[in-house]
């Protein structure tokens, strides 16, 4: 990767003002990426790979046009430059758009260099593994990969943000197998900055999900309808915390959709949920899309709101509070034992994934749970097929009943498993 | 570069290399602001060699013969770097191939200034007639490939795959003040200017779309479980792409999809057939045709279902030496840097003789299922999609709107209780379909009457 970032930015946005744009703000990143492929529990590939990306965003009397290219050529870009400002000349005027001024920033985070060797030793301890701890469960696909990033992004208001961020990642993906009965397929992986901490098993719960799998073959519908309990396994609480963030950001704020658009310093939520930010996670720079830097960030606080999420053009929108975030969130770990909260469930399931259509626009939703198992008399018991759970999202937020202490860490979140009360099964 | 540039690295068991662009536009407004005016083309070259079992893949984002090149030497480099894992058995890869330029004459694109008036037009009506609406939305979006391709065993051809794709998206408030929503899409092959995106076509749409989402904002709750339900043709394609074509992926099979034990077998009423077709159906082009794959194979169709019976699986070259069946011309990358998987490209269940409207009669208490947001699939052919838009059957007549829910079932026990498919059949490309890549596919079918779960209470 010999390209002058800094340089290309720079004339870039030199040609922007030349042009004429009021303001603009030139993003370049140049990336890499070498990753080792396992497919059907063999190593299977080798994909090494270079990007580049140059975004472009101009205003021209409150209007604005945007435009991203991989030819980084002078004729390219004088020609990018040209077309967008054409573009920008026909969009309508809007008094929020604008640019960050006076953000600047370094970052150099994670591994700066690939080492081929370490993907391997992971895609083999992978493999090892499976084949001695999990020999019924067939990886379909996985990877181990190494990505780095370099980029510059510029504003013709002073901003210059600019990083270096590397990171490993090992991902799984299979089904287990036994005879002509196969499970649900299943996944995990994540991001760190070192995989060599600990074996691939270890990490991003990939050796558990493996065994798990395994006693997913056999299943059994639940046969009957019932308000029970739900443990979500972090994998399922990812989806929970990605509905409450749509309903922060941008596009529920502006159309005026997101039920909490008014609830900052409010309750919304059982005080056992405290949501941090982790914009530093593996792989990511803490700063934003819109060239802002992403302080550390607080949420939630024991069910309390504490921000909403727009952008700066969202913020600009709706006159509300700006908010800039970055990629990575946490929720704090509980002081209940992961097995105690199983253990106090009466009748209900461990929820490892919902599959399930987009959440209604109040919170409604219904969904498939997979990878999941019965819970009754606090006790696993067999895995389940073809049930349903349905609920709010708002409402499952409020009545969350326990947070365990043990977390799972993929990188870009750090999630415990959490009980909540009166789904309704079908 | 030229065609003849791609020069394929030589010395080894096979080789493709791949010259990929892709142009897009995406403007999006919300309530009359202009949220999304981007373009974006991406280009480069890449390259992909089986030696001695292993594959190697590179790519940059630069389309000289020297990239060319250098890539071509990176992807060797790095199946032979494999070798550490131990020698493979020598696997057979089926070597036909296909030799041809399938270009795509777009119309003339739609300028940025008719896409911004189109948008404030439909904003200013919506603003006008419908003034208890909370939001209203709209996504203009296009996306062209052009993929340059050359394989080691003589292989050489251009592909083109050029989709247009235009939503409604409306919110408003119901009977407790709680935000509902429902999406209108549009779709077609080529771009913008493909779509009749005329008021006089538009304007009766979100006409529909507005009473439906008046019948939302009194909707009642489903009842959860096994119902009779009437699936609209729009829903058909996302049923036939979710939950059997998935698992007719040979990459899936191998896996140990459920499907790999049912060749032969029924796995859905006689009155199911079911077609992964490569570019053309009854001899008009399909939304996404595919003449050669991405490893230069000809692309033919792969019948998965015939009259209720499994038959074929869609493969690449490498599955179909593992499974000994032929290669259909599947393996599809999304983007230069991508490798080729196993994809589907216009899957569809084919019509029968029934009326849409007897269909619905016929049910004396069910749901008819009209619009979804999204769906999954497994490999045990359970299938998930979030339903939308739907009303309640009762007597043969439809009822009232139902509010969100999600249906599913595995498809193999689901598709045995079609007991009626309709005569028409709708196509559709919009959205994307995911599995470590995006891709642009289509989807399609008639309306189902059959018994799904669904969620409730």
């Amino acid at each position: 990767m010999t390209i002058n970032i800094e340089d290309i930015a720079s004339s870039t946005l030199e040609k922007m003002t030349a042009a004429g744009f009021d303001t603009a703000q030139v993003s370049l990143s140049v990336s890499e990426q070498d990753e080792l492929n396992i497919a059907h529990n063999e190593a299977s590939l080798l994909r090494s790979t270079e990007d580049y990306s140059l975004s472009l965003m101009g205003l021209l009397d409150g209007r604005k046009a945007s435009a991203a290219l991989t030819d980084l050529g002078d004729h390219a870009i004088e020609h990018g430059v040209a077309d967008l400002f054409e573009r920008a000349k026909m969009a309508p005027q809007d008094e929020a758009n604008g640019v960050s001024a006076s953000q600047t920033g370094h970052i150099v985070q994670g591994p700066q260099e690939s080492s081929l060797d370490l993907l391997a030793i992971k895609v083999e301890e992978l493999l090892e593994y499976r084949a001695a701890e999990a020999s019924k469960m067939n990886i379909d696909e996985g990877a181990a990969a190494y990505y780095l990033a370099r980029e510059q992004v510029l504003t013709s208001e002073g901003s210059a943000l600019s990083c270096s961020v590397g990171c490993y990642g090992l991902s799984v993906m299979g089904t287990a197998v036994e005879g002509d009965q196969s499970s649900s397929f299943n996944y995990t992986g994540g991001s760190a900055n070192d995989l060599s901490t600990a074996h691939a098993s270890q990490l991003f719960g990939i050796g558990d999900m493996l065994k798990d799998t395994e006693n997913q073959i056999h299943t059994k519908p639940l046969g009957e309808n019932f308000v029970g309990e739900v443990i979500l396994a972090p994998t399922a609480v990812t989806d929970l915390l990605g509905w409450l963030f749509g309903q922060l950001s941008d596009y529920a704020l502006i159309s005026d959709g997101s039920v909490f658009k008014g609830s900052v310093g409010e309750i919304i939520a059982s005080n056992l949920l405290t949501i941090r930010s982790r914009f530093d996670a593996p792989g990511h720079a803490a700063y934003t899309n819109d060239a802002f830097l992403a302080p550390a960030l607080e949420l939630m606080s024991e069910g309390r709101l504490n921000a909403l999420l727009p952008s700066y053009y969202g913020s600009r929108k709706t006159g509300l509070t700006h908010t800039p975030v970055g990629s990575g969130w946490t929720v704090d770990a509980g002081d209940s034992a992961k097995a105690d909260l199983i253990g106090s469930v009466k009748k209900g399931a461990l929820v490892n994934r919902l599959s399930m259509g987009s959440p209604g626009a109040n919170g409604d939703f219904s969904g498939v749970i997979k990878n999941s198992f019965i819970i009754e008399g606090g006790a696993v018991g067999p895995a389940l097929s073809e049930t349903m759970i349905s609920g709010n999202m708002a409402q499952m937020l409020k009545d969350i009943s326990g947070v365990s202490r043990e977390r799972l860490d993929t990188g870009s979140e750090a999630l415990p498993w959490i009980r909540i009360p009166g789904l309704h099964f079908s | 570069m030229s065609n003849s540039d791609l020069e394929a690295p030589a010395g080894v068991d096979y080789a493709e290399t791949r010259q990929h662009e892709v142009r897009k536009t995406h403007m999006a407004m919300i309530d009359g602001n202009l949220t999304s005016n981007t373009q974006s083309s991406a280009g480069g070259v890449s390259a992909r060699v089986f030696d001695k079992g292993y594959w190697g893949f590179a790519s940059v984002p630069a389309m000289d013969k020297a990239s060319a090149g250098k890539v071509a030497r990176k992807a060797a480099d790095n199946a032979a770097a494999m070798h550490r894992f131990g020698d493979r058995p020598t696997l057979d890869l089926p070597l036909d191939a296909h030799v041809g330029e399938h270009g795509y004459n777009a119309r003339t694109p739609r300028s940025q200034k008719e896409n911004i008036e189109l948008l404030e037009e439909l904003n200013g009506i919506c603003t006008t007639k419908y003034p208890s609406l909370k939001s209203a939305s709209f996504i203009l979006a296009e996306e062209a490939h052009a993929k340059h391709f050359a394989t080691s065993n003589g292989g050489r051809g251009l592909n083109c795959i050029n989709r247009a794709a235009f939503y409604i998206i409306l919110t408003a408030e119901d009977q407790n003040g709680q935000p509902i929503e429902l999406m209108q899409p549009m779709s077609a092959k080529g771009n913008l200017a493909n779509l009749d995106l005329s008021l006089g076509a538009l304007e009766p749409q979100l006409e529909e779309l507005y009473q439906h989402l008046q019948a939302k904002r009194v909707a009642v709750a489903p009842r959860g479980g096994e119902q009779t339900i009437v699936l609209s043709p729009e829903l058909a394609g996302m049923l036939a792409h979710e939950a059997m074509g998935h698992p007719c992926e040979a990459d899936l099979v191998l896996g140990g999809a459920v499907t790999g034990n049912l060749v032969g077998k029924p796995v859905a009423s006689e009155l199911i057939t079911m077609v992964d077709f490569a570019h053309s159906y009854k001899g008009e082009e399909l939304m996404i045709p595919v003449y050669a794959d991405d490893e230069g194979t000809e692309a033919t169709d792969a019948v998965l279902i015939e009259n209720g019976i499994m038959k074929d699986f869609m493969t690449s070259r490498e599955t179909a030496a593992k499974l000994g069946i032929k290669s259909t011309g599947n393996a599809r990358a999304y983007a230069f840097n991508d490798e080729p998987l196993v994809r589907m490209r216009n899957t569809g269940i084919l019509p029968g003789t029934s009326k849409l409207a007897d269909m619905i009669a016929g049910v004396e208490n069910g749901y008819y299922l009209m619009k979804t947001g999204n769906g999954q699939a497994d490999s045990t052919t359970e299938f998930m999609f979030g339903i939308t838009l739907a009303y309640e059957i009762k007597n043969g007549k439809l009822g009232s709107a139902i509010t969100d829910t999600t249906v599913s079932g595995k498809a193999i026990d689901m598709l045995k209780t079609v007991d009626a498919v309709s005569d028409d059949m709708y196509w559709e490309c919009n959205g994307y379909c995911g599995k470590k890549q995006p891709m642009v596919v289509s989807m399609g079918g008639p309306a189902l009457r059959a018994k799904v779960h669904m969620g409730g209470q």
